[in-house]
């Protein structure tokens, strides 16, 4: 596999610059916006001088002209030294990074897989029972999910679940202060992946629904029918199978944006994932935080697409790499 | 899959299968209405979508207000109308701006020769590559509020992905016998660009518009929310929903926050069910069904 | 009633089914809180040096020398049992209470010296360098007593002692004083003389803490106080009606949702943070006063006051309230929009501006100020002044008034607060002259001499029986030459259950520290 091996290298190489662009790139962003992070530790109504800001800026080499800014946070970077977050007591970017990846990832595996499971069952009724009154209420539901802004779907599902039935907790990933438990921990996680689903539940349930009319519609299942084969066993042996091909690929793609975490959703329940660390984060204009996440989101982005290639040439021996 | 030829056949048929379309004309009967409220409102509600009331404040949808007041005695409707006008704006300039990077980017990268394309093509997969998350972020507070810095990063979200799809047709276009004909007599890129590959992207542009449209309403919202977007107290749909952070909102005066959710669920399904309708409608696919 | 059982039951199945019961179950001895919610609060930050918010939770496990009555009235002692000032105000005399670190070592006049040194020097990080330079020396005569000697009388300095929590010695003289900032120590194994010690922080969840049973003031009622953290105040809001938590600081149009119900209890105070418009002095438009007092009396104060913040804040119509430093006899600018249009008339508003868009720049950006913005923005709309809202985010809003270069008129109308108190000398760093960028944050460019020289009076009295008549001074000035359009004091709003007995909580401007004796807590079953 020579071959492969070489494209796999060349693919990380390309990859590797393509990091470094990116971390230019935001670097460019960050500077852009108004304010850094001394304009935003400053409480307006508790003012402080601008000789002290300055002094500030001084400590955290904010005053350095920006190359001399971008190289040094490169050299550091290079030794995976990501630097330190300018919030609260400031712990090292990497390791807090790497802790919100988790939470994220587990937030979005459960609300995907929820939404796989749903979206797939209700496309399958709905391309089934075409035009019926099933179909109907479910295309319904699942356009008004697709049109729902995830926050007002967060906040009403807290406040329903929460507030009045309370059977769910009010946010976080655990009870604060209680030892670790699965099922304190599954508590949590259900109504934010409940709600994170919903999206994803009505955007698969349509897809599914295309590609099983289509499927429906093709010589095999006609002939699987006509040799009399019961229609559960036609749409879950013939027809499901094939139509699920384009619904995979939709649900890959998702994977990748997936990783950089749900910013209603996690700051409505204040879960602990990246889409909450880059809301605080961007708040206070901290810095190595942004940068630290975009690299690491990045390099995930890049290897899963190589992953993915590669996964690609495995399965189907037409496809050649390289 | 084959782009339509260059005749009238095609798109008539395309229309054909649009208008027997239920769904689609049913999008097309709530979103002309709606468009057509939204922009005569001030020809017959007499409230103005600013003016402040400390008298009537937060009135349940009555006589006088139809669809009650704000928290500083704001006509609901009037808000909503003009939340429309400003949401839809945004969308649609937004939109605008999106497919036209995306598809100049995209034809440029198919007609532009190996090193334009792989040029664009890097700056695209950069582009995508970069979390939305911090995209969204970092990008909103650069532009600041306001309407036309929440129309920038709409737009700047959003076209990578068109950019892709308009390139891969392009590509198989490229190679056909009319187009490598007019490269050879030295046709320039605008040429090109605009007699080559505007007719044969057309479809996926009209499709990717309406899809869009109905995802820039959503984004508004979400930047509201953040605190970000348009900043009251000019209205838009997602600034008036944001009045559902506060819990008596949410629970008491419901239709602070339900009107302009109830619109924009309309407005989005509306154009959802317009968008399926055209992709459809283009696509020599569904003609099978 | 039975579907609606039904359909609670149908919701409710799954995830009852993954809760397990237990998890919700409340421990009696366990306080939960959202400590720092609210603008009190500054989530994730444990070094006392570096913050500028967040001292309702630092003062549950480390201790001032002095420290606020609970009334904000009086500076009373905390780990100093004593203090006496000297006739000539340069030298602060603490007796130091008999104190234990959490660690079992005695507390000494030795940490009171580290403390205040480290706390002088910025490169520590600490931002109260400026405020304690006028310290020459800390003196040590004996373990247990601390002399601060000054090289100047310092009206402000006890005010600033409140704020500055005595770190020990021994753990941290240790490690290199650049290092500290950002040290682990703080997050990890700080520790204090409170009745509370540091357990355990998960970060961007929260931070627990546990009882001192050696705490000088007796031994804690409870077992931990937990002190979770909310990006959204929603968040908040839904913790304490589902009873996982027993406190959170709440916007004040959340508060109607706790009215009336006998589980709450609805904890009001001053805000100390009085909010005013103002003129940019740098943008021509409101060189006359007729236009400032125009602003004035176009601006229906007690309609906002009364029908947005439900009354719950007092009319300034200087930069303060309290009844000690306002003189009787001060204008109080009725709303009278035909008086505001005279005015204008007068002074030419026409041709000074007429009605061009004059931009209203502010940090604020909850709905309730959403709602104000539009208050005012209409209410001046009224009399011919064109204000356009202008709402950013804070590190914008700064960026705006302390650039280096500014554009004046991206910001020739503010709305926005300044700590008015408990000290009034606070304010004096947004009105005095001599505090114009980059000395101070006078971020409006007020240049009035009579201003400054209420102000530099007031700031010189060492007769502390006159200091309130010298403040009197600078409110009269303040409401005659209007630097600002004074709007009000707003009240903050805190909730507490009403399991929770004998809490202390108030909502103090950065969270005090002020005496709340988190000892004496306790949780009703």
């Amino acid at each position: 596999m020579p071959r492969t091996l070489r494209y796999t290298a060349r693919r990380l190489l390309a990859g590797a610059a393509m990091l470094l662009a990116l971390s230019a790139l935001v670097f460019l962003l960050l500077r852009a916006a108004p304010g850094d992070p001394v304009d935003a530790y400053v409480n307006p109504s508790v003012a402080m001088s601008p000789q002290d800001m300055a002094m500030l800026r001084e400590r955290l080499g904010l005053d350095r002209p920006l190359p001399v800014q971008y190289f040094a946070w490169l050299r550091q970077a290079v030794t995976g030294d990501l630097g330190f977050s300018l919030q609260g007591t400031g712990e090292a970017v990497l390791p807090l990074v790497l802790s919100r990846l988790g939470p994220t990832m587990l937030l979005m595996a459960s609300g995907l897989l929820l939404a796989i499971g749903l979206g797939i069952a209700g496309g399958v009724v709905g391309a089934v029972r075409r035009n019926g009154a099933a179909d109907l209420s479910l295309s319904v539901i699942a356009f008004l999910g697709i049109s729902s802004p995830a926050f007002l779907t967060a906040l009403l599902g807290l406040y329903l679940f929460s507030v009045r039935l309370r059977i769910a907790p009010s946010g976080g990933m655990l009870t604060a202060g209680a030892a670790f438990s699965l099922t304190d921990l599954l508590a949590h996680l259900a109504l934010p992946a409940l709600l994170l689903s919903i999206g994803h539940t009505a955007l698969i349930m349509r897809y599914t629904r295309a590609s099983m009319l289509e499927v429906l519609n093709q010589d095999y299942v006609r002939t699987a029918r006509a040799k009399g084969a019961r229609e559960f066993s036609v749409i879950a042996r013939h027809a499901l199978r094939n139509a699920l091909l384009p619904v995979v690929t939709l649900i890959g793609s998702t994977i990748g944006v997936a990783i950089g975490g749900a910013v209603f959703i996690e700051s409505v329940f204040n879960w602990p994932g990246m889409g909450l660390l880059m809301v605080t984060a961007v708040r206070a204009r901290d810095y190595p935080v942004i940068m630290g996440a975009a690299l690491i989101i990045g390099g995930f982005v890049i290897l899963l697409n190589l992953l993915t290639d590669l996964a690609y040439a495995v399965i189907d021996p037409r496809i050649k790499v390289g | 899959m084959a782009a339509p030829k260059r005749s009238a056949g095609p798109t008539r048929r395309a229309l054909q299968r649009f208008v027997r379309n239920r769904a689609a004309l049913a999008g097309l009967a709530l979103l002309v209405p709606l468009l057509l409220l939204v922009a005569s409102y001030p020809l017959w509600l007499s409230y103005g979508p600013n003016s402040v009331d400390l008298l009537a404040r937060n009135a349940p949808p009555g006589m006088r207000h139809l669809l009650g007041t704000d928290g500083v005695g704001r006509d609901v409707l009037a808000r909503l109308m003009q939340g429309g006008r400003t949401s839809l704006t945004v969308a649609s300039l937004s939109v605008s701006i999106s497919l036209a990077i995306g598809f100049l980017v995209g034809a440029l990268a198919a007609f532009g020769g190996r090193w334009s394309d792989a040029a664009s093509m890097r700056f695209v997969d950069l582009a995508m590559t970069l979390p939305p998350v911090i995209l969204l972020l970092v990008l909103a507070s650069i532009t600041g509020t306001g309407l036309w810095p929440t129309v920038w990063v709409i737009a700047l979200l959003s076209w990578p992905v068109l950019a892709r799809m308009v390139r891969a047709r392009l590509l198989e276009v490229r190679e056909r016998d009319f187009v490598v004909a007019a490269r050879g007599m030295g046709a320039g890129v605008f040429h090109l660009l605009f007699r080559h590959g505007l007719p044969n992207s057309v479809d996926i542009l009209v499709v990717y518009a309406t899809l869009q449209i109905a995802n820039a309403i959503l984004l508004e919202a979400g930047l509201s929310f953040l605190g970000l977007g348009i900043p009251p107290p000019e209205a838009s749909w997602g600034n008036m929903m944001n009045a559902a952070q506060s819990t008596v909102v949410l629970e008491h005066y419901v239709w602070l926050w339900m009107c302009p959710g109830a619109a924009l669920v309309l407005a989005v399904l509306a154009i959802n069910f317009v968008g399926d309708g055209l992709r459809d409608a283009f696509d020599p696919r569904s003609g099978l069904n | 009633m039975l579907r609606r059982t039904v359909t609670k039951l149908a919701l409710s199945a799954p995830l009852l089914a993954a809760t397990g019961r237990g998890a919700l179950a409340q421990d009696a001895s366990t306080i939960s809180g959202g400590f720092d919610v609210g603008p009190g609060g500054m989530p994730g930050n444990f070094n006392p040096m570096t913050a500028t918010a967040g001292f309702t939770w630092l003062s549950l496990y480390l201790e001032p020398l002095v420290i606020y009555d609970a009334k904000l009235e009086a500076v009373v002692g905390a780990l100093a049992s004593t203090y006496q000032v000297s006739p000539d105000q340069t030298a602060y005399t603490f007796r130091l209470a008999d104190a234990r670190w959490h660690d079992g070592q005695a507390f000494t006049s030795a940490d009171v010296r580290f403390t205040i040194e480290l706390a002088k020097n910025a490169a520590s990080g600490s931002n109260f360098a400026a405020r304690l330079a006028a310290i020459t020396a800390v003196e040590t005569p004996d373990a247990h007593t601390a002399v601060l000697k000054l090289s100047a009388p310092n009206a402000a300095l006890l005010d600033t002692l409140t704020k500055v929590m005595m770190l020990p010695a021994h753990a941290l003289s240790a490690i290199p004083t650049a290092d500290l900032p950002r040290h682990a120590w703080w997050s990890t194994t700080p520790i204090g003389t409170g009745p509370f010690k540091f357990n355990r922080y998960v970060n961007g969840q929260y931070v627990a803490l546990v009882a001192n049973p050696d705490y000088r003031g007796g031994k804690p009622k409870v077992d931990r106080v937990v002190n979770r953290y909310f990006e959204n105040t929603a968040g908040a809001v839904a913790a304490l009606r589902s009873g996982e938590i027993q406190f959170s600081y709440v916007e004040s149009d959340d508060v109607a949702t706790f009215q009336n119900n006998p589980a709450f209890r609805i904890i009001e105070g001053n805000s100390y943070v009085v909010n005013y418009l103002g003129f940019n002095q740098e943008v021509p438009v409101w060189k006359d006063v007729r236009v400032r007092r125009a602003v004035m009396h176009a601006i229906d104060r007690a309609a906002i006051i009364k029908s947005l913040y439900g009354g719950a804040a007092l009319p300034a119509d200087c930069g303060y309230v309290s009844p000690a430093l306002v003189p009787p006899g001060i204008d109080a600018y009725a709303h009278d929009p035909a008086r505001a249009k005279a005015l204008l008339a007068e002074a030419g508003w026409a041709q000074i501006n007429g009605s061009k868009p004059i931009t209203l720049l502010t940090y604020y950006n909850t709905p309730l100020a959403a709602n104000v913005m539009a208050a005012i923005q209409a209410m001046l709309a009224e009399v011919g002044i064109n204000v356009v809202p202008r709402i950013v985010d804070v590190p914008t809003y700064n960026s705006i008034v302390y650039a280096a270069t500014p554009d004046w008129n991206s910001f020739a109308m503010v709305y926005a607060g300044l700590q008015n108190g408990p000290d009034p000398s606070i304010i004096n760093i947004g009105l005095n002259e001599k505090q114009l960028p980059p000395a101070g944050a006078n971020i409006m460019r007020v240049r009035m001499p009579k201003l400054t020289a209420a102000f530099d009076a007031a700031l010189g009295e060492t007769d502390g029986s006159k200091r309130a008549q010298r403040y009197q001074d600078v409110c009269r000035v303040m409401n005659a030459d209007l630097p600002w359009g004074t709007l009000w004091v707003t009240s903050r709003y805190g909730v507490a259950s009403t399991r929770l007995k004998d809490f202390t909580w108030i909502p103090a401007p950065a969270g005090g520290p002020y005496e709340a004796h988190p000892e004496r807590w306790a949780l009703a079953r």
